[in-house]
């Protein structure tokens, strides 16, 4: 079923059709010009592409954003609440909210970072979350919680200047909200927190899928995009390795690697992208890590479960947005809902992302779903269950046809003291019709997202 | 504190000076030879090769283009401007957009033409050239220069000198060059000792001095 935003997608159509769709090739050539790639290995080669990307904007009105806005910030602050108190007080598990097996089974969790508070307690910088809406009920739904290192943002960014340059009439003619304070909101997250020194982003290296995206937020926020061996460590202080040799101290990385390859001498000795002795700095309170290791744990699908109670216990409050229908094979109860109703439910598996790792039960022949049966019994933990949610088509302009494609939105999070919600955000849609899979190492392609004012 | 740049970035500015010079210079020795080839000395394109230690091989002017763009030899401009474009790709977020997408356009140019979907003639190496243009313009455009312009213009100027002194032997115009790279130099690390270049240095003492200069600049990437 397609969204339509009712008047505002009309404005969005006047305006299109009196367009010159020649033009439309133009932002092909920007991303080709300058190499807004997201990059894939394919069978053992690197391929440099850039991502699809679909003309037709999803908008979404300002008064629909608005309840976004205080929905997504009030889970980012009771996120951010958990992840300290599960590293500290343990409240939550002690008062027997949340099983204390649970937390402990997830993969993401860092017994080693126990005790440990971050740089002004915050430890959700920059979140990306991941939402549908429902066809049932005209609601956005949460899928997702991304609070390691979500990437995309820089997508809509690059592409939204182009748009303005490529069809001004839009811009000119409607409401809508500019997205460019992205940038400052990271800068200031960064400075937020900063222990002493300068800013950097650590990026794995030209090979990695989102180098473009670490390079243009280095840029766009004035840091310093570096690698593992540009840094070094010394009396439990980061500093930047300037190229005369000097060594100037760092007060705040955005990290764009996972927790395991941050520190070889702390994570895994084998990583050659991290840096060594980064979590003793990070330990000792002389640099801010963005975001905080140990943040895993709250992206781990089966505490996503457990995220409308933690907005309850920590904020007093009732969540605004909510979970999709989700069931935790781990509980004896909903394993036998499970098992009864597996055919019609989508099974992720807790420890993948990026879409992999979904397994959607109607897809399913018997003797698939009476193997996944046998491998959720051995390991209740490493599964969650969902009703499977219709959620909205966009339309797409493919090959020159407008048709329907199934979209989701990752909606940006950047918190200093308190969160701010990008009025933008990554629209992904799937390349073909009926496919629920839209993540972009799927295939899938982007559109802008606009929030818009009726005038 | 003036602009911070790493080891790396700090090379692949200066080797993308450094390959973007090379490119524009060889190209306009190619179009020199080019013009001679077509009605006064066949072998004009094999004398210039000759020049940097490389034996080439066409049948005739136009062929010489092709090889000169995508031969089987070390100065093959298309690996050149493969370089190029990694070196900026590494160095992307201390480099001007429009340049950088500029530079992206040029090796485009190369790889249809090495795809055959562009005809390497007269008119590409124009278009070619062209493009180099705008990007020594757009890289200059500034009012201010910083650490990233320094680099970028000592892989220019170092490799003016290597090509002219290999090239045409041109000491004294390699030794007006010196100056500015002296001057670059000092910017680039105002507390460095330097021995001032001599001119009564011979050509081989003069190229081993500026092709290692880069190297007294930045500290060891370990």
């Amino acid at each position: 079923m397609l969204e339509n935003s009712g008047e505002l997608n009309s404005r969005f159509w006047n305006i299109f059709s009196n367009q010159d769709r020649q033009k439309i090739d133009e932002f092909k050539k920007y991303m080709d010009k300058f190499a807004v790639n997201f990059n894939l290995y394919k069978d053992g080669n690197f391929i440099e592409r850039s991502l699809p990307f679909d003309v037709i904007p999803r908008i979404i009105s300002s008064k629909e954003f608005d309840i976004l806005d205080r929905g997504l910030s009030q889970r980012i602050k009771a996120l951010n609440s958990f992840l300290e108190d599960l590293y500290t007080d343990k409240k939550i598990v002690k008062e027997g909210i949340i099983p204390e097996e649970f937390i402990y089974q997830a993969k993401g969790y860092l017994k080693e970072l126990v005790g440990f508070s971050p740089s002004k307690k915050v430890r959700t910088h920059i979140n990306g979350i991941d939402l549908v809406k429902d066809t049932a009920t005209d609601e956005w739904i949460i899928l997702e919680d991304n609070l390691r290192v979500p990437s995309g943002a820089s997508y809509p960014l690059s592409i939204r200047d182009t748009y303005r340059k490529i069809y001004p009439e839009f811009f000119e003619q409607l409401k809508i909200e500019p997205i460019k304070q992205y940038a400052t909101y990271l800068r200031e997250a960064m400075d937020y927190v900063n222990c002493g020194g300068i800013n950097v982003v650590l990026t794995p290296g030209r090979f990695n899928s989102a180098y473009y995206e670490h390079s243009y937020l280095a840029k766009e926020i004035g840091a310093e995009l570096v690698r593992a061996h540009e840094l070094v460590v010394e009396e439990k202080k980061l500093f930047f390795k300037n190229y005369d040799g000097r060594l100037i101290r760092v007060g705040a990385v955005y990290r764009r690697l996972d927790d395991e390859f941050l520190d070889p001498e702390f994570f895994n000795p084998e990583s050659l992208i991290g840096v060594p002795g980064i979590m003793s700095a990070y330990l000792a309170g002389n640099v801010a890590l963005m975001n905080a290791p140990g943040n895993g744990v709250a992206d781990d699908k089966g505490i996503y479960y457990f995220v409308p109670q933690m907005i309850k216990y920590y904020l007093n409050e009732e969540p605004i947005l909510k979970n999709a229908p989700t069931y935790l094979p781990y509980f004896e109860k909903d394993r036998e809902y499970v098992f009864e109703n597996m055919h019609k439910l989508v099974i992720k598996d807790v420890a993948e992302a990026g879409g992999y790792g979904v397994m959607f039960g109607n897809n399913m022949s018997q003797l698939q779903l009476d193997d996944l049966k046998l491998i959720i019994q051995k390991d209740p933990r490493r599964f969650i269950a969902q009703e499977l949610i219709e959620f909205y088509d966009e339309e797409c302009l493919i090959k020159g046809e407008i048709v329907p494609r199934k979209a989701d939105f990752r909606a940006y999070v950047v918190m200093a003291k308190e969160p701010k919600v990008w009025k933008c955000g990554l629209t992904r849609f799937a390349m073909e019709a009926g496919n629920y899979l839209v993540n972009s190492s799927q295939g899938g392609g982007f559109k802008d997202t606009w929030v818009m004012e009726i005038n | 504190m003036g602009q911070l740049l790493t080891t790396n970035v700090a090379t692949n500015l200066y080797w993308f000076g450094r390959y973007l010079e090379r490119i524009e210079a060889m190209l306009i020795e190619v179009q020199r030879s080019f013009d001679e080839i077509i009605d006064v000395d066949r072998d004009a394109g094999k004398k210039l090769y000759k020049k940097i230690w490389i034996d080439i091989d066409y049948t005739d002017s136009s062929d010489f283009l092709k090889v000169a763009i995508l031969g089987d030899h070390n100065a093959n401009l298309f690996d050149l401007m493969s370089y190029a474009r990694e070196n900026i790709i590494i160095s992307r977020n201390q480099i001007d957009t429009e340049a950088f997408g500029a530079v992206i356009e040029l090796h485009e140019l190369f790889e249809k033409a090495s795809k055959n979907s562009l005809i390497i003639d007269f008119r590409f190496i124009d278009k070619v050239l062209s493009l180099i243009s705008e990007i020594w313009g757009k890289l200059t455009r500034k009012q201010t220069r910083n650490a990233s312009d320094y680099f970028i213009s000592l892989g220019k100027y170092v490799e003016k000198v290597d090509f002219h002194l290999r090239v045409d032997k041109d000491k004294d115009f390699a030794l007006v060059l010196m100056d500015e790279i002296d001057k670059i130099v000092t910017r680039l690390a105002p507390n460095a000792k330097f021995q001032p270049h001599n001119v009564n240095e011979d050509v081989n003492t003069i190229l081993n001095s500026i092709n290692s200069k880069i190297y007294k600049i930045v500290a060891k990437d370990k």
